[in-house]
């Protein structure tokens, strides 16, 4: 039996397992890595966002010195994709983005790669973009793919239009939305936007590929997920996965960029032409912007009745994503983000339709809060708004109507009492920015007068994972003949601090020194267990309730082995401090030095044998949503968040300056303290980089303009806030492991919702889209209307 | 990426303007423009000749009565962390200070900046204001140019074929106050949104402003100086010289900002300016 | 006309060690201390001067090494993140990256590293402001600079061991749920930072 007992490593900061490795250069990232014999990838890019492609000739390319191999589309009849499989390997017949890769050129040299790729010349002929989503899902909008009725995808979850740009429709029903409205005293309707974005991880995509005899590949990735690379890989070419190998090693962020597949492909068949030489394909920082996945954007249209009490009594929205060119990845974010498309709210009376577009641009996958924080910021600009029109606080307003144990959300779920509590992050960010309403239109004159104005504005959150049903984890526990474990899994930790937390959970439930839990860094696919990928903020959460399983199985090995040496029954003994012994007799004891490789008696008999753990850890009890209602169970676990937002802005040229931040999440129990708040921290700086500055500009014709740091910004060390708080509200997860739930993504999302408040507080302006840059604000300011659209 | 091309690295300027007369040469100081520009195929030079070698580019001088030289070889770090300048001129070193990063500016000279000729040089304001005079060699020896004239167009500088800038020489230490403004994007580095210098020289009696990234080359607005000599009220001069500079500037949209943007930027920038450098402490 | 050449021997001190290669002119210093000397912690982040995820010290000076032709460096001598650690011994900078949490995906923090130490170089004891002026140009996503700017600044202060951003209040622990009971103990943490104040 187990006794309830301090926690020697759960909760703790523990330095990061990886440091060491990092702060001395030590650590080898993909992008570090030279193979014996390899050749270097280069791409040439379509200038155009849509074209024919008539003709490639790469003639004169094959004649530069050093050129070892050149693929074009036509001769790679392959489509790749997670959830859609529409992508190909190198555009054939069509090229749908500026950006996109035509051909590519595997060379001794770099160089020689690049040289050849200004040789190789193609003709197209180029036809107009659709680039509006919402011009896009017009009947007669040009279509993207024409050949969407033929695509494989994964059935039961997904359901194409054909003959459209639609990929996937996602309706969620709940109630009656007509009686609904009726019920309404008022009814609000908004329309909100923001622009695609990217992840900006510091390492740019990178693969390396080589075809080996026998029909056997090896890849080196940065990326997120080696088992799901591996499975796309062996779809898309008809190769067994036992002939795969993907190894990642250090991966320098991920964000959700670098999950699916991206670049081992094309990689694999410039190999492949090379002769079996390795290939490295490197993204430049302009490739990882123009041609590498995006975060999509987003139309959304709201309608909301409300009661005079303050009751939301329907809520009809209409989402249009910015797919892109493809929809590999992407089709499930406005699936995922529409059954969190009410936000943390009880909405009697729902209809929400979100429909994932295909568009002329760099196409979007998984970013980060995956599709929550683009729905978060209508939604929560939307409750500002609404609530504005009856007259009533916005917090009060929201605390009205905040999904509260026994509500019933959207898609049908039960929430309940450890479910965890959005009210509390309300209630403690309320707190911490000091709110007492908006300021009154006097006052605001006031502030205006000195050209500097002050606002506060306060949004909720709320995401689960969004992932298959099916998605699992797993781990093995090996001991050294010191004591002393190694962790095998193919989570992938590009930074987030999973691996630490899971060395935790393992010291904690063995019973050993920290310091004695080793995880190698490198996923191997021929070498760590399966696991689905690193996405969602699922890692920690299944993860780590793998490595519990496996580190309770060691302890079992550990016991039975110990049970013949003590003579006593394994349930009455007990494992602490490296230790065996008989529950009450604890100075009679084995090491778990002793037994871990096979216990030895004084004559030479040996028993046992190595200890090795294995755990897993699949999701239990959800379901795939209906396709027509969005009825079903798709969440493993919600977490639950609040940011308040104190900003000043310079009425002269729409700058702003946040104050303060007071961030809240419920993440069930902490299981690294330090961490937690280190990554509460990185993900406010990114969402307010998505709030401030983020965003990709195209021209009339999709020419992506802004393709490189000189002109995409990110947030620097001089524009982080003035002052951050972190709050945590500790509602047990039941399933969670140590109670504790994912809160990856959560800290960016609803960050632009509380700066498009805060921004209102200060100026009485509302506005529509982000980022809010100063030149948005400042027009804002000059059109001297209080809802600012363009 | 960079292409292949020639390299030399030379100690004396002759034999710099030498190379220079070769093929599509250039003269490689810092590198941080020319190397981006290489890289980006903007720029596809077959020689580099690197002049950082070349003692008598280190020039780096002031004092009251010959004023400022600056030459080539000089990097915006040792420009910013000049005391003395500082004390003399900070609008020289306000102006170095905003340009990119601490590294880069370990690299950057400021007569790379200018030669640079971008219309958003941040440099290039408060050389306006000072009156700056740009030493070029050739191979038929020197010539000096006033910044005015030395940038023609976005780009582009009246520098001929095998010629280079030397030092640039600011006359006349100001006597008044200067500042320089300028909008990015964001707090961190950033090309400039719109920029601008001013001074408000007591001795002569005159104010200048000149304003960045509106137009093909920096614009230094002009009949200001009656306004300020029959200065009655800040606030009112001011609003003058803000109009005046809108009249001025013409900018464009671009991926940094729209035109509308820029004015009002101008308009904005141009008051506080003019109030921070008439200001009486 | 004259020729001039294309390739050039050069000798570049590394840490401390000497090396001569042959390089081409277009070979930048990051190309090579990564590809010829096998430097491989310095990174390479956008290769236009942008990021800093490249910096290195040359002659004491911070610098992009993209932005660096590998001849000009010819003569002069350069630390990279391999040369920090003596001897096994991590440098009280690397030692307050580790216990501040100022790294997570590790891919910026060469450079940072590089960067903050030749700022602590230059000025044992510098500011708030001269640590975000020094580190402003390494470009970093997924810490939110706070952490590091926290770090350099324990080490301006002789103080490591401190992590700011923890513990400031806090009530209770977590409840135990592993085993799986419903309804645990509700409990919360608070900290905050100030990013205008110093330690």
């Amino acid at each position: 039996m187990e006794t309830k007992k301090e926690y020697k490593y759960i909760g703790k900061s523990i330095t990061r397992k990886d440091s060491i490795e990092k702060v001395t250069g030590a650590a080898v990232f993909t992008h570090d890595l030279a193979v014996q014999g390899m050749l270097y990838g280069k791409t040439v890019k379509s200038p155009h966002a849509y074209a024919r492609i008539k003709n490639v000739d790469i003639s004169e390319a094959e004649r530069v010195p050093g050129v070892r191999a050149i693929v074009t589309g036509k001769e790679l009849p392959y489509k790749v994709g997670l959830y859609m499989i529409d992508k190909d390997i190198l555009a054939r017949d069509f090229v749908r983005y500026q950006g996109e890769p035509v051909a590519a050129v595997a060379a001794d040299t770099e160089l020689s790669a690049d040289i050849a790729c200004d040789k190789i010349k193609v003709d197209y002929e180029v036809l107009k973009p659709v680039l509006d989503p919402r011009e896009a899902v017009k009947p007669d909008a040009p279509l993207v793919h024409p050949d969407l009725e033929n695509y494989d995808y994964m059935k039961g979850v997904f359901l194409p239009l054909p003959k459209t740009n639609i990929p996937h429709l996602q309706k969620v029903r709940k109630g009656n939305i007509e009686e609904g409205f009726k019920e309404a005293n008022v009814i609000v309707e908004n329309t909100f936007y923001n622009p695609p974005v990217q992840h900006v991880c510091m390492e740019t995509h990178v693969s390396i590929a080589q075809a080996l005899p026998g029909n056997k590949v090896l890849i080196w990735s940065s990326a997120q997920s080696p088992y799901t690379l591996r499975n796309l890989f062996s779809v898309c070419f008809s190769i067994p996965h036992e002939n795969i190998r993907v190894r990642v090693p250090y991966v320098g962020g991920g964000f959700g960029g670098k999950a699916g597949i991206h670049l081992e492909p094309l990689a694999y068949v410039l190999s492949k032409k090379a002769g079996g030489r390795p290939v490295k394909l490197c993204m430049t920082r302009e490739e990882e912007f123009n041609t590498m996945p995006s975060r999509q954007g987003l139309y959304s249209e709201f309608k909301t009745g409300v009661a005079k009490n303050g009751k939301i009594t329907a809520l009809e929205v209409n989402y249009y994503w910015d797919a892109g060119a493809y929809a590999d990845y992407g089709v499930n974010i406005g699936r995922a983000a529409a059954f969190a498309g009410a936000g943390p709210y009880e909405v009697p009376n729902c209809k929400i339709d979100s429909y994932i577009v295909y568009t002329n641009k760099v196409f979007g996958t998984a970013y980060r809060g995956f599709g929550h924080l683009e729905v978060l910021w209508g939604i929560e600009r939307n409750m500002d708004i609404v609530a504005r029109k009856i007259e009533m606080d916005p917090v009060e307003f929201r605390r009205k109507n905040v999904l509260m144990p026994g509500s019933i959300t959207i898609t049908g779920e039960k929430i309940e009492e450890h479910t965890g509590r959005v009210d509390k992050c309300l209630e403690a960010v309320v707190k911490e920015i000091g709110w007492k309403g908006y300021k009154s239109e006097e006052e605001r004159k006031k502030e205006l007068s000195t050209g500097k104005v002050r606002g506060k504005g306060i949004a909720l959150l709320h995401k689960a994972p969004a992932m298959p049903t099916f998605t699992s984890s797993s781990a093995i526990i090996k001991f050294n003949e010191n004591g002393s474990v190694d962790i095998l899994t193919s989570i992938t930790d590009y930074g987030q601090g999973t691996y630490t937390a899971l060395a935790q959970a393992a010291a904690e439930i063995l019973s050993i020194p920290i310091e004695k839990v080793n995880i190698p860094w490198d996923s191997d696919t021929s070498f760590t267990t399966y696991d689905w990928q690193t996405v969602a903020s699922r890692g920690t959460f299944m993860g780590c309730n793998a490595v519990i399983a496996a580190a309770k199985d060691c302890l079992k090995q550990i016991k039975d082995i110990a049970s013949q040496v003590l003579r006593c029954p394994p349930e009455e003994l007990v494992c602490e401090n490296e230790k065996i012994y008989v529950s009450h007799r604890p100075d009679n004891f084995l090491k778990y030095t002793d037994v871990v490789n096979g216990y030895t008696y004084p004559n030479g008999n040996s028993i046992g044998g190595p200890v090795i753990g294995r755990g897993k850890y699949i999701a239990q009890g959800l379901t795939n949503p209906d396709l027509h209602t969005g009825q079903g169970l798709p969440a493993l676990d919600w977490t639950y968040g609040a940011h308040a937002v104190e900003l000043e802005v310079d009425t002269e040229t729409g700058e702003i300056e946040i104050l303060k931040i007071a961030s809240a999440f419920d993440v069930g129990n902490i299981l690294n303290e330090g961490q937690i708040h280190s990554q509460i921290i990185g993900g406010v700086v990114q969402g307010l980089g998505s709030a401030l500055i983020e965003e990709f500009k195209f021209d009339e014709k999709g020419k992506f303009l802004n393709p490189t740091f000189v002109d995409y910004k990110i947030l620097t060390a001089k524009d982080i806030p003035k002052e951050t708080s972190r709050h945590l509200v500790l509602t047990p997860q039941i399933d969670g492991p140590f109670g504790s739930r994912g809160v990856a993504e959560h800290p960016m999302i609803s960050v632009p919702g509380a700066v498009g408040n805060a921004l209102y507080d200060a100026l009485g302006i509302d506005f529509f889209r982000f980022p809010l840059t100063s030149e948005w604000v400042y027009c804002g300011i000059k059109s001297g209307k209080k809802e600012y659209y363009d | 990426m960079i292409r292949e091309f020639a390299y030399v690295k030379v100690s004396t300027l002759k034999e710099a303007t030498d190379a220079l007369q070769s093929g599509n040469a250039k003269p490689l100081a810092g590198g941080t423009d020319l190397l981006v520009d290489m890289r980006n195929g903007v720029s596809r030079p077959d020689l580099l000749v690197d002049i950082k070698g070349i003692e008598e580019l280190k020039t780096f001088s002031m004092n009251k009565g010959n004023g400022i030289e600056i030459g080539a070889n000089v990097t915006l770090n040792t420009i910013i962390e000049d005391k003395k300048l500082r004390e003399l001129c900070p609008v020289i070193t306000d102006s170095a200070m905003s340009i990119a990063t601490y590294q880069l500016r370990n690299r950057a000279t400021l007569v790379g900046n200018i030669c640079n000729a971008s219309p958003a040089a941040d440099m290039a304001p408060a050389l306006y204001i000072l009156n700056a005079l740009v030493v070029a060699a050739g191979v038929n020896g020197e010539r000096t140019i006033p910044i005015g004239e030395f940038i023609t167009g976005v780009k582009k500088t009246t520098l001929e074929k095998g010629e280079m800038v030397v030092r640039v020489k600011i006359p006349r230490i100001p006597a008044g106050k200067t500042c320089f403004l300028k909008k990015q994007r964001i707090r961190g580095h950033d090309l400039a949104t719109v920029n601008m210098a001013g001074l408000a020289d007591r001795e002569s009696n005159t104010l200048k402003v000149c304003i960045g990234a509106c137009g093909i080359t920096p614009i230094l607005l002009e009949g200001l100086d009656d306004l300020y000599r029959n200065i009655r009220d800040r606030e009112n001069l001011a609003e003058e010289v803000a109009m005046i500079a809108l009249g001025a500037v013409s900018p464009i949209d671009d991926v940094r900002a729209s035109a509308e943007y820029r004015r009002g930027i101008v308009y904005a920038y141009t008051k506080r300016l003019i109030r921070e450098i008439t200001s009486p402490n | 006309m004259h020729e001039y050449k294309k390739s050039f021997s050069i000798t570049v001190r590394v840490n401390g060690n000497e090396y001569k290669d042959r390089v081409p002119s277009h070979m930048t210093l990051l190309q090579f201390l990564k590809e010829r000397l096998h430097f491989l912690g310095t990174k390479e982040g956008c290769s236009i001067g942008e990021c800093g995820a490249c910096t290195v010290i040359m002659d004491g000076k911070a610098v992009t090494s993209c932005l660096v032709l590998a001849v000009e460096a010819d003569g002069s001598s350069i630390r990279t993140i391999e040369g920090e650690a003596k001897n096994g011994e991590l440098t009280p900078l690397q030692k307050a990256f580790i216990e501040h949490g100022a790294v997570q995906c590790g891919f910026c923090t060469p450079g940072m590293i590089m960067s903050a130490q030749n700022l602590l170089d230059r000025n044992p004891h510098p500011s708030r402001e001269d640590i975000v002026e020094a580190i402003s140009g390494n470009l970093c996503r997924c810490t939110g600079y706070e952490q590091i700017i926290q770090a350099v600044q324990s080490v301006a202060n002789g103080a490591t061991k401190q992590n700011n951003l923890v513990g400031v209040k806090s009530v209770g622990g977590g409840g135990d749920t592993e085993g799986g009971q419903p309804g645990g103990k509700v409990s919360e943490h608070n900290s905050k930072s100030k990013t205008g104040g110093t330690l």
